[in-house]
Parts: C-alpha cells; structure tokens; sequence
C-alpha cells in the first residue's frame, strides 16, 4: 500500500474525497485502523457502530474500513446501508463507543467520506479527528495478536427505528406532505416511516438512486423546483428535501415557499416546544431573528462557533430544546441529539395539527431581513492571518463584538460575520440588517475593509 | 518469486503473515484476474469458525468489491458447502476463509473456481503475479461491485447430500452416531444431516468455537481419544471426527477403533467400483496400496497423482473418474461435487453400512492391511531439487527395485513395499514414506533410505 495520503480529505467535521483519488479502500483501510486505534488507546473503548449510505463507492470502502477497525480489536456492530438517522440511532442503543457513516452528504456521487460521532449522539469534535488523522498520517496503529480480533456483528435496527418514531408521533388528522428523498439515503427510512405514521405522502425520487440522477444531493433552493411544484399541484401541507446522508432537512410551506433553517427552526421554537425555557443554540450565521422571535417567548438564544458538531456538543451541554445551525443542520433533542433530519418533518406536521393553521400563515408571522453571503478569495496561508488582524482592529473600534469564530460586529440595524472557511481559500462574510440600503453599505463598508487587509498582509509576507 | 499459495491455499498466523492487508490485495488481485475474462463477475464468500473470519472476510470483500466484482457473504459454513453452493449457484467464483485443521492463531484464504473446484496452480500462480505487480484494475466509483447476503448454503448442500444417497435404505437401520466436530464448522452441517437420515445423533464439540476448546482441529487419534472412547460407551453404529473446516472424515468403529484414512478411502473405493463393475480412481502417490488392492479387485484402474486435493480433483475431472480421495479422510465424490466433502463421506459410509449389514470394523476388516512408517529429514530448500536427482540416478540399477516413479519427488516400488521420498512444499524437510507387509521390514527399510537421503544431503 504505497499510496499518499493527503491531508485535505481530513476536514473539520468530517472527511471526505473523490472515490479511487483522495480516498480508496486502501485509505479507508487505514482510516479504521486509526478510528480502531483510537477506540482502543484513547477512549479506552472497545466497540463501534457503523453503517453507510447508498453511495455505489460506500461497500467497498466499508468492508475495508471494518478490516482495519477490527484488527485492532475493536468489535464492529454493522447497522449496513441505512440513513444517517438510523445508524446513528444504532448508536445509541448499543452504547457505542464512537459511531461511523460513510457518507459525503450532499456531495456529488463521485464521492465520498466518513463521519464519527459519540455513541450518545454528540458529534466528534474537531481536535479528535485530528487525532485519528494524525494516526493515520504516521501510520501508528495498534494491532491485536488472533485471539482478540475485533469481532463483527450485523444488526438490523430498522423495525426498533421504525418503532421510536410510531411511539413518538401520533397524528389524528389526515396531513399531506410531499417527502423528496432526492434518491439518496432517505429512502430507506422516510417513506416507510411516514406511512406507518398515517401522512398522506405524495413521493418525489423516493427510490433509491445512487447516481443522484433526478436531482443534486444538496437540497439547494435551485434543485428543489420538482418539490416546489409537487406541493402547489397536490395542495399539500407542506413539503420537505433531504439531503444524501439525511442530517438536513429543508421545508417546503404549502405555497410553495422554501424556508431558510432559520425559519423553520423558528418555527418549531415559536410552537413546537412544549416548555418554553431553556437556552436554544445558534450559531453565528443564524439571523437576527431567531433572537428577536424566540427571546421573548422565556428562551434564551446562545450564539456558537458553525459546525454541527458545537451544535450538538453545547445542546447536550446547555439541556437545550433546540439548536439550529444556518447550513440547515436542526436539532430537537428530546427525540434524538443528532442531526436526524426525519424528526423535522413530523415535527413540522405535528405543530400543523395542534395550530390547525396553514404553515404558510406561521411563516408570516416571522419577518424577514434580507442578507448577503460573500467569498472572498484569500490565500490558505494568509486567511487566518487576515481575520485575526480584523478581529483585533473591530474589538477596539466596535461595542459588540464575537470573537468566538472569526469575527462578527452586531449593530442596531443588522450584523456582520467573517470568518476564514476550514476548507476552501476564502473568507467569508454574511450580513443581516433590517432593510436593503443598510445592507448594502455593511457589506460594502466591511468588503473593502478586508480587501485592504488581505493587500497589507500580502506585501508585508511578500 | 514468492509464493502464497501453499497446498491448500494461502495460510499464516493472523496479523502476523495473515493480515487484513493481504486478504484486501489478494482480492483486488483475483478481481482483476476475474474481471479479464468476465464482464461482471459474481463471488461467493463464506468463512469457517475463527475469530478472525469477519477480520479477513471485510478485507478480501473491499479488495473484491473494489475490481468491480459482487460479493454474496454466504456466512459460516463448510469448505465443501460453499464449493457446492458455487457450482449450483452458478457463482463465478468463491473464497473460503479458514485454515482447515491449522491451530487457532491461523487463518486462510482458499479459492474456489466456478465449476467448485479447488483453484488450479495457473490461477493461483496468476493471482500471485498479480498481487506482487500491484497493477490492479480498479474500478470507477459508479462501477464497484455490489454486496448481498444468502443464508441458504446450508440447505442447499444438505439437500444435495440427501438426493444423492440411499436415504429410505439408511433411515431403515436408525443408526446411532457419535459425531466429533471438533468446534469446527461442521457443527452447521453434520447433526442436522445426521437427523435427517433418522439417526441418533450423539454431539461432541459439536458448536463452531474458533478457539477450538474441544479438542485440536486434525482428526488424527491423538486428537480423537473422546470419540474413540465414547462410542463403545453409547453402544453407537459408529463414530465420526471432523476437521476445521469439514472438508475431511475420520471414522471410528463401533469398538471405538481408529480407522485410518486410507481404510475409510479403500472401503468407500471398494463399493463404488463394485456397484460400477470397475472404473478409474484417483489418489496421491502417499496412499496406502490396500485400495489399489481393492479397486483392482473390482476391475477397477488407480491413477496416482502429486499430493494436494485440488490436483486429486483435477486429474478427476480430466480422467472422469468414479472417485477419489487422499488417504487423511478427504474423500473426493465425482457424482456430487469435485472437491473433500465430509458431509458427504458421512452419507456414503452410512449409505454402506445401510446396504451390507454388517458392522463397520468387519468391513474393515475385509480391506487388506499394510505397515507404514512416515518420517521427516530436515533439509534446506535449495538442495532439496539435487538430492531428489541424486536418489533417483542411484536407484536407477538397484535390482530390487521394480519401478521408480517420479510423480513427485522419488517413489520406489519393491517386490514387498515401497518407498517415498519427497520434498514438503512449506518446509525445510523431506519426507520419507515406507509402506510394507510387516512392521519389521518398513523398519528396516525406513533405516536405510533415512541414512541414504541424509548422506545425500550432508554431501549436496
């Protein structure tokens, strides 16, 4: 096995590559022997569930990731091709010490990765991927002698997953609901759930398809049109996308309109949680409006770093009934701590029953302030360079400022965040504010304030 | 080059020299060899008890997956099972995890052909060149092969078993068996089998435990003392001791008598020569004459092979033959499948008892009885091929003798015996075989080519 391994597939929440490129069965060989490793040595663990989306690349890659995993001696418990949400589940109800998908979300079929998450739902932090990469890179793994193999049991958890969902949704009315799986992991656990749940379900690529040749993987705005007519021509409640693996979910209100992770998770805030207090997660991308809406109501809104791994490490950390991350990873952990993007929907249908409303009306009672999303072009080696030096320059100048990831100024009239992104050359600014001239001179005002630095920074490292 | 493949596969002490990178080469190897010949190959996998089966099973499965091939995970079963399940199946392939009756700490890859075969040298030595050139064909993303599961090996080969056998004439006698699986893999079949005969089943070791507990894995007396002692004990018909992997069968009378393997090949040789009226079989040079004794009794031929099952099976198949078998229990049955089948071993002696009548150690008693003596002389391997030579070119004038066969390594035939020398594939020692009428003269004679192969060797 002579093949480099680069360190680009190693990204901050997960890892991912092009099949038979970045990663390979020879890779993924090596990833199970460090995860295996890690289990062992630093966890003190000794058991891992793992599953894989439907991916073509996912089998292959699977099989070599559990030969490397139990050569450790790490016992492997093989939920199979599932969704994200049902492997996970798997998860939780073995007590795994770590659990693993294979999966590249919303990528595009060609490829492919692996995510780890604690056995309790909570995602794996940066730092300990990192560490199990650094395993990788320097080949240092720890193998068992015969009598300790790691051992691989099958477990078929569909019926138990099936089952949580029938125990925990009862809907009396008949609600309709256009469910798009897009061919991708969904289909092996949403269609069947919302039937045994008794929704109407008018399906859109519902079966499975791992070439994700009727729509992109990544429920985008653009890929949804399918959606969006689905849920006018059938007069459906609401409508709801799944990415590849099933960790986001996006909605669809009965006319047609597509709701940012903001509002949806507003929504399930404003009527979907019965106690109302705690401390709801956000993280700095999120509108202003998640505070403004859900503050008042008894909640508290706590701002944390992007990445739903923060999300679901401070959720399990504050109690929190909710956390919402604006790339559309929601969470309700009284159902599940992981980004099981199933429990969104019902969720959706089961707020429908109890307001007797059209989604449509709730989304009106919410305002929208519009926003802007900008990439700068920066190189990797100057870009936490640069963000730092604007951090230190708005801290003085500014009242409210976060420094928690990258830099964010919070004004009367709206907000700005920028932040270097973990895995592209670029920065990245997002901006709120209350109407479109102030927007307008934000962005403006904090763009050229970055090009400056990025110019300095670049003379001045020559 | 290097080899791999040793008699029976590829074999070593796991993640020692038997590691998850090697199964997931040789899979990518076999792919790519499969998939010169075959648009989308179909394999089938299955393993034997130990615990490093899922270990080994995962990696040649990615190496499979990864060429493009499908893999069918036929679980924990039989050699023979899955060799069966391949030819019926009509998989193009098959790959068996075990080390058949190796210690524990081992484990294994064998191939299988589509026709159920053992894999022949050529594909094996293909394999390897493959696997050492690291010039595999793997396939894009949207072409890896699939994976699927099928739990119906068992059945299937049990069923097969049953339709070729006397069954009613067998279920008449309601036999009584003690049977030794030894924690192996035969645990699946044999009771099931055994009760399905009408047979009272006595079950010893008889669950798939990869730390072998029982007893040791080969079937050889000092490993069988439980059997031999409890089937006079249960008053049973007889009994039957198993390896790992259940490819081999050792029987046991009903006076707890061990019967050796060539016995057990000559008395089931005996009876299928003599329901044909002759025909030809097929066995190693090793082999006992008493079954040339009793085949040619019946008009029936020998053809003596190299040692090794899977050149047994070919030369088998090629010469169409009536059957075949090695003398340490692995008996090879044309009509069913070309490959060692305990499973099948099991029906057939059942099958004879059921038709003569008579007990199992009068049977064998009827088969003639000779004397050998095995011994080994450590040798390095690079003067093994000179020395082989040597013994032939000085045997070449003796008088006594009335043959030299070459077939593998030197065999001598003497007006009262003979005598094998031959070097081991795996290690560095030559083995010497003497096989006479009486004990005191293969004694004699093991003296004498012992000192002879060992002045040979101090002078090469």
């Amino acid at each position: 096995m002579t093949q480099t391994i680069s360190k680009q597939i190693f990204r901050a929440y997960d890892i991912r590559g092009l099949y038979n490129k970045d990663i390979s069965p020879d890779v993924f060989y090596k990833i199970g022997l460090a995860a295996g490793t890690y289990v062992q040595q630093i966890m003190k663990g000794k058991q891992m569930v793992m599953g894989s989306d439907i991916r073509q690349s996912s089998a292959p890659l699977a099989y070599a990731f559990i030969a490397g995993v139990t050569a450790t001696g790490t016992d492997v418990c093989h939920a199979g091709t599932t969704s994200f949400g049902q492997t996970l589940f798997s998860g939780g109800r073995m007590h795994a010490d770590l659990v693993a998908f294979i999966t590249a979300s919303h990528l595009p079929p060609e490829w492919n990765g692996i995510k780890f998450y604690h056995g309790d739902g909570v995602g794996f932090p940066e730092d300990r991927l990192m560490a199990i990469r650094d395993l990788v890179l320097s080949d240092s793994f720890k193998t068992v002698d015969w009598d300790k193999i790691g051992q691989v049991h099958s477990i078929e958890t569909r019926a138990e997953y099936k089952a949580f969902f029938t125990s925990h949704f009862t809907f009396k009315e008949k609600i309709k609901v256009a469910l798009d799986c897009g061919g991708a992991s969904m289909t092996l656990s949403a269609p069947e759930i919302f039937t045994a749940l008794g929704l109407i379900t008018v399906p859109i690529f519902c079966s499975t398809d791992p070439t994700f040749s009727h729509r992109p993987s990544d429920p985008k705005p653009k890929n949804l049109a399918v959606l969006v007519d689905a849920v006018k021509k059938n007069k459906c409640d609401f409508g709801v996308a799944f990415d590849g693996d099933g960790d986001r979910a996006v909605i669809v209100d009965n006319t047609g309109q597509i709701l940012s992770a903001d509002h949806t998770g507003i929504i399930l805030g404003k009527y979907g949680l019965k106690k109302k207090k705690g401390t709801i997660i956000v993280n700095v991308e999120c509108s202003k409006v998640v505070k403004e809406q859900l503050e008042p109501l008894g909640f508290t809104v706590k701002q944390i770093p992007v990445g739903h791994t923060f999300l679901t490490l401070e959720a399990k950390l504050e109690h929190a009934p909710l956390g919402i991350e604006s790339s559309g990873h929601l969470i309700l952990p009284e159902y599940f701590l992981f980004d099981d993007a199933l429990v969104i929907p019902l969720k959706i249908a089961e707020i429908l029953e109890a307001e007797k409303k059209p989604l449509h009306d709730l989304v009106m009672t919410i305002p929208m302030y519009p926003t802007k999303k900008e990439e700068i072009d920066c190189p990797d080696e100057i870009k936490f360079d640069v963000v730092s030096q604007l951090k230190q320059q708005l801290v003085k100048e500014f009242e409210q400022v976060n420094i928690m990831d990258g830099v964010r100024v919070d004004l009367a009239e709206g907000w700005v965040l920028i932040r270097a992104s973990n895995t592209s050359p670029i920065i990245r600014l997002t901006a709120e504010a209350d109407n479109e001239t102030i927007l307008h001179d934000l962005v403006t005002k904090f763009l050229t304030r970055t090009h400056e630095i990025i110019a300095q920074t670049k003379k001045t490292t020559g | 080059m290097t080899r791999l493949f040793g008699t029976n596969g590829i074999r070593g002490v796991v993640n020692k020299d038997m590691n998850s990178e090697l199964a997931m080469g040789i899979g990518k190897a076999w792919g790519t060899l499969l998939k010169q010949t075959i648009i989308h190959p179909k394999c089938a996998i299955g393993t034997d008890a130990r615990l490093s089966n899922h270990m080994l099973k995962s990696a040649i499965t990615a190496g499979l997956l990864s060429t493009g091939c499908d893999v069918c995970d036929t679980g924990m079963l039989p050699t023979p099972t899955l060799q069966y399940t391949v030819k019926e199946k009509q998989f193009d392939a098959g790959v068996i995890i075990t080390a058949s009756h190796n210690p524990p700490q081992f484990n294994g890859i064998k191939g299988v052909a589509s026709d159920g075969t053992e894999l022949s040298k050529d594909v094996e030595e293909a394999i390897e060149k493959i696997y050492f050139s690291q010039h595999f064909s793997l396939a894009e993303w949207g072409c890896v092969g699939a994976f699927s599961t099928w739990d119906g090996a068992i059945d299937l080969y049990i069923k097969g078993i049953l339709s070729t056998i006397d069954t009613t004439g067998i279920k008449k006698q309601r036999f009584h068996v003690v049977l030794d699986c030894g924690n192996g893999v035969g645990s699946l079949v044999a009771p099931l089998l055994l009760k399905k005969l009408g047979c009272t089943v006595t079950e010893l070791n008889c669950t798939p435990d990869g730390t072998f507990p029982g007893r040791h894995s080969e079937p050889i007396p000092e490993n069988l003392t439980e059997l031999m002692e409890n089937v006079p004990e249960a008053n049973a018909s007889f009994g039957v001791g198993q390896d790992g992997d259940a490819d081999r069968a050792i029987f046991v009378d009903e006076r707890g008598k061990y019967i050796w393997g060539d016995k057990s090949l000559s008395l089931v040789g005996k009876y299928i020569t003599r329901d044909l009226k002759g025909g030809l079989t097929v066995t190693p040079v090793t082999t006992s004459t008493c079954f040339e004794d009793v085949i040619s009794k019946n008009a029936g031929s020998v053809v003596y092979t190299k040692v090794g099952s899977p050149i047994v099976a070919r030369v088998m198949m090629e010469r169409h033959a009536v059957f075949g078998g090695e003398e340490n229990g692995g008996l090879i049955f044309p009509g069913f499948q070309y490959c060692r089948d305990a499973g099948m071993s099991l029906a057939k002696i059942l099958e004879i008892l059921a038709k003569e009548k008579k007990p199992l150690s009068e049977l064998i008693a009827e088969i003639p009885s000779y004397e050998m003596v095995k011994t080994k002389i450590v040798c390095p391997n690079e003067k093994k091929q000179l020395v082989m030579n040597q013994v032939a070119e000085q045997m070449q004038h003796n008088k006594d003798l009335s043959r030299i066969d070459r077939t593998d390594g030197v065999k001598l035939y003497l007006k009262d015996g003979w005598v094998l020398m031959r070097p081991s594939g795996t290690e560095p020692i030559f083995r010497v075989y003497v096989e006479a009428k009486e004990k005191t003269r293969a004694e004699q004679l093991t003296i004498f080519y012992k000192n002879l192969v060992n002045s040979l060797i101090q002078h090469a």
